[in-house]
């Protein structure tokens, strides 16, 4: 290995690039006007999003019967698009609090962006339990408040416990998003010319002058925040996993699923923004923000959390046969030998064989090779949690009523949909805020940080 | 590079407490093996385990900083290093459980397995020889991987070459997959299958949470020992400390988040297949040790090191790393002694024999390693960073 040096820190932006440059770079696209490509690409997530907007008429006209949902399988597509959504955030609040905690200073030029994807991606999976519960109009009586009525949710439930979760999630990821951007829009404020962008960014950069006092109160908050954000990555996902480990149903009932189910997240998180990023850098010229060094790293992460997501499947399949029980012993040999055999080979060759592929340093910097395997595994996640609710669902403890899944087109259609509202959004944040942080970059730029007299 | 270290040797004092505390410790528990075997055999299972635990969290800790690249800790790695050669003991503590295993697992007597059909259809894996070579393979993984990253270590004291640090980065990610395997199923050979019906898929990660707890506690105090007393290099600050206290209060969330979810999900499925567990944990004085696991392995360290301050005190992060030491047995005794007593739990002699030999054990092989070996790598590139480090 020729780059053998630990003695003074890489930086991870690369080449030293006057602050000037990184205020001018970062706040281009939102000064300038949306070019062809965009526009290519806004009109496909659009059409997307008309499918899903054609789906949820059909499922609101006709009602739930239009999808594959059936008994037993009553959970479907829905349930696996919720958790596979929630997941995809987990990776912005991970980057963003977690690896803040870690005083980890590669995050800087990724973890806007990811934030961004949180709160799109929890905007999206929120959208199907709404759907799901079948009258979404109704959906305030999801909230406790006292009646005349005295009727209550059923607080033993783990999907009201979700109600909490995810919107106490969305919060604090929305409020801790905001708090970053404060500054930037300082700076968007002071170097735009025009009269209506002048005022927005005024109100939403609340009177910040740079002054030495905001910026301890700035990083106090901060800190506090990222505090705050680290329980509910663990949460969030802990609680989504409780909609299935507290049932007695096999497959669905093991301890390991709460933080097996927050790996997975965070691994599926963290290939979208891999995938995302790997554009963004190149249409906007950030290659020197975002270094391949940065996402050598987010593939590592990947391997990371990839193993651990092997690691338990294969406890989930000891643990199955140690158990001695049988239903327990059949669901997990149906689930890889049974009639959704292909949808676990999909889930083991995505989510396990693929990322061992990180462990060779050429593969985790060839662009190319890590996008596809980026790809690969946001297939497997997908399929994680369609083989979790429908192998086990469909094989429930009464033979006679067993039945093979079957999804409806409106059911594809709403999936295909989701994914045209998310990137709708984020189209859009592409050219609405700055999605690198201005601030944080100036601040781990070579020579930016306090030196000593030996230079 | 110019470091201000002088090797200096740990008074006699601590050494001659450390064989006093042994040889007692040692006796004691002998005594107690004649009196009565199969307490001390459960016993001798909390020792292994609480042993193993120390071992492998300061494993994890030093395969930790190369592969994350840590700096902060790079002035304490050889304190940590020190504190793994613990899993040199191994082999001798599980000796004398391997010659009573009749006593310990229910598993073991090929009478009872013949009535059991739960205990028939798992005795291809528990069964005293497969049990056998894997205790024998884990441990011959454990002390390669601890030979190999000393050795590279220690040589880089020698040679300063930035090679040997780029070799044991490997080695940690090497390691890794090694030490989720292997910590998982030491947890299921000597910890669940002592309830050989029991089953839980979390418990490998339970006990990977307390094991890095224990790593983390046992190499806390030595390391604030060391550099209070001026034993490591100049310029260590309390920045440097403050990780340690972070680590710690985040890993005794961890734990809880962990012991919480596996509670929870028993609890609340309520299958009698996996409910007797933690029955067993709540009849008679049982529930008193149970609720107090709650408050000395996680409300204690919780509101102990929640504040800023605290994680950088030394004087409070050593009060906090003897109670979360100290916890990580309390929760290895819950976890094995209920076995043995089901009535209530019980506490005599023998067990504080026994604890009294694990702090023998510990003290003794730590100060033997660390007067032979300089007690900071000054040959590690990343040293300097370290002692410069600031929050």
């Amino acid at each position: 290995m020729s780059s053998v040096e630990y003695t003074h820190e890489v930086s991870v932006i690369e080449g030293r690039p006057t602050l000037r440059s990184l205020d001018d770079l970062i706040s281009k696209p939102l000064e300038t006007r949306p070019d062809k490509k965009f526009y290519i690409a806004l009109s496909i997530t659009l059409s997307m999003l008309g499918l899903f907007v054609i789906g949820l008429i059909v499922t609101f006209y006709y009602g739930i019967g239009t999808w594959g949902n059936q008994i037993p399988v009553a959970w479907g597509f829905g349930i696996v698009n919720f958790v596979f959504w929630v997941g995809i955030g987990h990776a912005g609040t991970l980057i963003s609090a977690i690896l803040f905690l870690l005083r980890q200073k590669w995050r800087t030029g990724i973890a806007r962006f990811a934030e961004g994807m949180t709160i799109f991606a929890v905007m999206t999976a929120g959208i199907f339990p709404l759907i799901h519960t079948g009258r979404p109009w109704l959906a305030g009586y999801l909230f406790p408040y006292p009646n005349q009525h005295s009727i209550w949710v059923n607080f033993t439930s783990p999907l009201l416990w979700d109600v909490f979760a995810v919107s106490t999630y969305f919060t604090v990821s929305l409020i801790f998003w905001y708090v970053g951007l404060i500054p930037d829009f300082a700076t968007l404020r002071e170097k735009t010319s025009n009269k209506i962008k002048k005022l927005v960014y005024s109100i939403f950069s609340l009177g910040w002058r740079f002054s030495n006092r905001h910026w301890q109160h700035y990083e106090m908050v901060y800190l506090i925040l990222a505090g705050f954000a680290t329980p509910l990555v663990l949460s969030v996902h802990t609680i989504v996993s409780f909609d299935f480990a507290v049932s007695i149903l096999p497959g669905w009932h093991t301890t390991i699923f709460p933080p097996y189910f927050v790996a997975g997240a965070v691994f599926s998180g963290f290939a979208m923004v891999q995938n995302v990023l790997i554009f963004v850098r190149k249409i906007f010229n950030y290659e020197h923000i975002i270094t391949i060094d940065t996402l050598e790293r987010m593939n590592k992460i990947i391997l990371l959390t990839g193993s651990m997501v092997g690691y338990a499947y294969s406890m989930e399949f000891f643990i199955a046969w140690y158990s001695g029980v049988q239903p327990e012993q059949f669901t997990f040999i149906n689930r890889a030998f049974g009639p959704y055999a292909w949808a676990y080979w999909i889930m083991v060759s995505c989510n396990v064989l693929a990322p061992q592929l990180f462990w060779f340093k050429k593969i985790r910097r060839t662009i190319p090779v890590m996008f596809v395997i980026a790809v690969f595994v946001n297939i497997g996640m997908w399929f994680e949690r369609f083989v979790i609710v429908v192998t086990s669902l469909s094989r429930d403890y009464l033979p006679s009523s067993w039945q093979y899944f079957t999804p409806s087109l409106v059911d594809f259609m709403i999936l295909i949909g989701s994914f045209g509202f998310f990137f709708t959004w984020i189209l859009l944040f592409t050219k609405a805020l700055p999605v690198v942080s201005i601030a944080e970059v100036k601040a781990v730029v070579d020579g930016s940080q306090p030196s000593h007299k030996e230079h | 590079m110019d470091l201000a270290y002088q090797k200096k040797y740990l008074p006699t004092k601590i050494t001659v407490a450390g064989y006093i505390l042994l040889v007692s410790g040692f006796l004691l528990s002998v005594v107690g093996y004649f009196t009565n075997l199969e307490r001390s055999a459960f016993n001798n299972i909390i020792l292994l385990t609480f042993i193993i635990s120390v071992g492998m969290g300061a494993l994890f800790f030093i395969g930790t900083e190369y592969l994350s690249g840590t700096v902060w800790s790079v002035p304490f790695r050889r304190v940590v290093e020190f504190v793994a050669a613990s899993i040199l003991l191994v082999p001798f503590i599980a000796l004398p459980i391997l010659a009573n295993m009749g006593y310990l697992f229910h598993w073991m007597h090929p009478e009872v397995v013949e009535m059991d059909e739960l205990l028939k259809s798992k005795a291809p894996y528990l069964n005293a020889k497969f049990f056998i070579i894997r205790v024998t393979v884990f441990i011959a993984i454990w002390w390669l991987i601890y030979f190999l990253f000393t050795r590279n270590s220690l040589k880089q004291d020698e040679t300063k070459d930035q090679k040997l640090t780029k070799t044991n980065t490997r080695l940690s990610a090497v390691f890794m997959p090694f030490f989720a395997i292997t910590i998982t199923f030491t947890a299921i050979d000597w910890l669940m299958s002592l309830e050989p019906h029991w089953f839980s898929t979390i418990f490998g990660v339970y006990y990977f949470s307390g094991s890095v707890l224990a790593g983390l506690a046992t190499s806390t105090i030595a390391i604030i020992f060391l550099s209070e007393k001026g034993y490591l290099v100049k310029g260590i600050s309390q920045d440097n400390y403050y990780s340690l206290g972070a680590l710690l209060f985040a890993f005794t969330n961890f734990w809880a988040y962990i012991a919480f979810s596996q509670y929870l999900l028993i609890w609340y499925a309520n299958l009698p297949e996996e409910t007797f567990w933690f029955l067993e944990r709540w009849e008679g004085s049982w529930m008193y040790v149970s609720i107090g696991l709650i408050f000395i392995r996680f409300v204690i360290p919780y509101f102990g090191l929640l504040s800023q301050p605290s994680k950088k005190d030394p004087k409070r992060l050593v009060v906090m790393s003897f109670i979360v030491l100290f916890a990580h047995y309390y929760d290895l005794y819950w976890m094995v002694m209920p076995t043995y007593a089901k009535d209530g739990f019980v506490f005599g002699w023998i067990e504080i024999g026994f604890i009294i030999l694990a702090a023998g054990l510990l003290i003794s092989v730590f100060s033997y390693i660390a007067n032979k070996y300089n007690m900071v790598a000054i040959g590690d590139p990343k040293l300097k960073r370290g002692i410069d480090f600031k929050l």
